[in-house]
């Protein structure tokens, strides 16, 4: 970086890049910030009383049931729709590891599912999960069993999101372990058969080993994403049938913006925040590890 | 791979594919298929696989519920909002790459935003909506424009910043030796070299801003400014039974982001996932 070692030459550089510097202290550091300081008091929103509280807030929070269910349904949602994105993406990506006709094809509808507005996929599949005109239901009762409250029914709620949300992302993980693949040196494979290995030995022993890091990075991403649920639930649940989808953006939400409760969901939001700063910590040194 | 395929295998993978295939589209062919049938064919207790007597008359209520207004208001944000931030990261991401910040100022900004994409947005919604609300930016779509920000500037930056270490010195030092300022090297000389990347981060912006529904419902009011996440969400809850008229704003909805699957495709491929989500 020869070029930019001459004098005043950084004064450019420290320009061009104060702008976007700026605008994210405006918009993070400064609600970070206030979002502490918030969580101290009881703030009433519309009233604009303000009084200290002390940790008061954050006592309620943690021995709030709602959030604690709110936390648990979270996590639930989150650890069980990764893993089944990223199972079902890489078992997909073994499949059709290899050439055929209309690959490309097959390729382009694929990822239709992820291009798709989060609201537009809640939409359908509200239709699709309806109790007495959903096309699920009619095929359920079609074969004789007994229709299934897939969105009203309190055991069943969190399925059908996890469902939805397999629908729309698992092709995400499919593309990704599919590019993957395609970027191992096939004499790998042509050695491990001359040398005898079955197809799934290959797949356990040589092919899964060289895809950990992206494996790695596919399960994180999806964690990060699932674990800011809000807007499936918002579409297709509310949070019910008796909090039993309440997730704990969709908490924040309503103590927030529902109940006016500041002070209480500013606490939660950095009971959130510390959980995804120590999650993201490993994510962040992943990263820049690769770098 | 060099795996034997006999003809068994053969019919159970296309079977397979044809599953697989059918699955993905499945959900995507009744959006347009409900669009199509008429109210009482739309709620028949018995789905009917294929409208019986199409119709257009639920585009015709989705004309008059004022859509036209909402999808302008959808693309005058996304494309704002990306337009900003792509202008504001592009010369960041460029400083970042070329510059030798003291204090390790690149990796403590670079984790700053990740962090920032990785948390929950409604963390940050309470603070950013009193803020806003003191500015007078709440209901209206210049506000929303500005808190995509939150989204649109880290993905941007991070995205550009690995299409930008890419790029060789030589350009940039040529120029310098020929005397071009800094400035025009900026935007005359590095800008166009990393037109792909910009293109990418640009529609991948687009698509974010496209999508975003939290901070649309915590900002608008007005259903005039609605976005069209948001529209689709009050038809959900208002009307439930006008599931054909659902369809078809979700249709839509849908098209204007379409058009950009094949480069979508080509980018996933390339492995450019990281910044993705």
């Amino acid at each position: 970086m020869k070029f930019v070692k001459e004098k005043n030459g950084g004064i450019f550089f420290y320009m061009i890049i104060a702008p976007a510097v700026l605008f994210m202290i405006w918009l993070t550091v400064y609600p970070v910030i206030n979002v502490i300081y918030l969580s101290f008091f009881d703030y009433d929103f519309f009233s604009g009383t303000k009084n200290f509280a002390g940790i008061e807030n954050y006592l309620q929070v943690i021995g709030d049931k709602l959030f604690q269910r709110a936390f648990l349904n979270t996590m639930v949602f989150s650890v069980s729709a990764t893993i089944a994105e990223v199972s079902l993406g890489t078992l997909l990506a073994f499949i059709f590891y290899r050439q055929f006709r209309g690959k490309k094809l097959f390729m382009t509808i694929v990822i239709f599912p992820m291009m798709l507005s989060t609201m537009v996929v809640c939409a359908v599949w509200r239709i699709l999960y309806h109790y007495d005109i959903g096309l699920l239901n009619y095929l359920v009762s079609s074969s004789g069993l007994e229709p299934v409250g897939w969105l009203i029914n309190k055991n069943m709620a969190m399925i059908s999101i996890i469902i939805v949300d397999i629908w729309q992302w698992t092709p995400f993980a499919f593309i990704i372990m599919n590019a993957a693949m395609s970027s191992i040196p096939s004499e790998i494979f042509e050695a491990a058969q001359i040398d005898g290995a079955g197809s799934f030995k290959t797949a356990f022993k040589i092919t899964l080993p060289i895809l950990t890091s992206q494996i790695f990075l596919i399960l994180m991403l999806r964690t990060i994403d699932t674990f800011k649920l809000f807007g499936k639930v918002y579409a297709l649940t509310q949070g019910g049938p008796g909090n039993s989808t309440e997730t704990v953006s969709y908490y924040i939400y309503r103590e927030g913006f529902s109940y006016f409760n500041m002070g209480k969901a500013s606490a939660a939001s950095l009971c959130v925040l510390l959980v995804i700063a120590s999650f993201s910590f490993i994510y962040i040194r992943q990263i820049f590890q690769e770098d | 791979m060099a795996l034997v395929i006999n003809k068994k295998n053969r019919i159970i993978f296309w079977i397979f594919l044809i599953f697989i295939t059918l699955i993905i589209l499945f959900p995507i062919y009744w959006i347009f298929a409900t669009s199509l049938k008429t109210p009482i064919e739309a709620i028949k207790p018995v789905p009917t696989l294929f409208p019986h007597e199409p119709t257009l008359q639920n585009y015709a209520g989705v004309y008059k519920s004022g859509f036209f207004k909402n999808l302008f208001n959808s693309i005058f944000v996304a494309v704002a909002s990306t337009t900003l931030s792509v202008l504001l990261a592009f010369p960041a991401s460029y400083a970042l790459v070329r510059f030798n910040f003291p204090y390790k100022f690149k990796n403590i900004f670079l984790i700053w935003i990740l962090v920032v994409k990785i948390l929950p947005p409604v963390v940050l919604a309470i603070p950013i909506y009193s803020m806003f609300t003191g500015l007078g930016l709440v209901n209206s779509l210049w506000g929303l424009i500005l808190v995509y920000q939150v989204y649109t500037i880290p993905y941007c930056i991070w995205m550009l910043f690995g299409f930008l270490k890419s790029l060789p010195i030589n350009y940039e030092e040529a120029a310098l030796i020929d005397g071009a300022s800094k400035n025009y090297i900026l935007w005359k000389v590095v800008f166009p070299l990393t037109r792909t990347g910009v293109i990418a981060t640009t529609i991948f912006s687009i698509i974010m801003a496209w999508d975003e529904f939290l901070f649309a419902l915590l900002f608008i009011r007005t259903p005039a400014l609605r976005t069209l996440p948001l529209v689709i969400v009050n038809f959900i809850g208002e009307y439930e039974t006008l599931w054909g008229e659902l369809m078809g704003v979700g249709l839509l909805t849908t098209i204007p982001i379409l058009i950009f699957s094949s480069f979508v495709y080509k980018y996933y491929t390339k492995g450019f996932s990281m910044g993705l989500k």
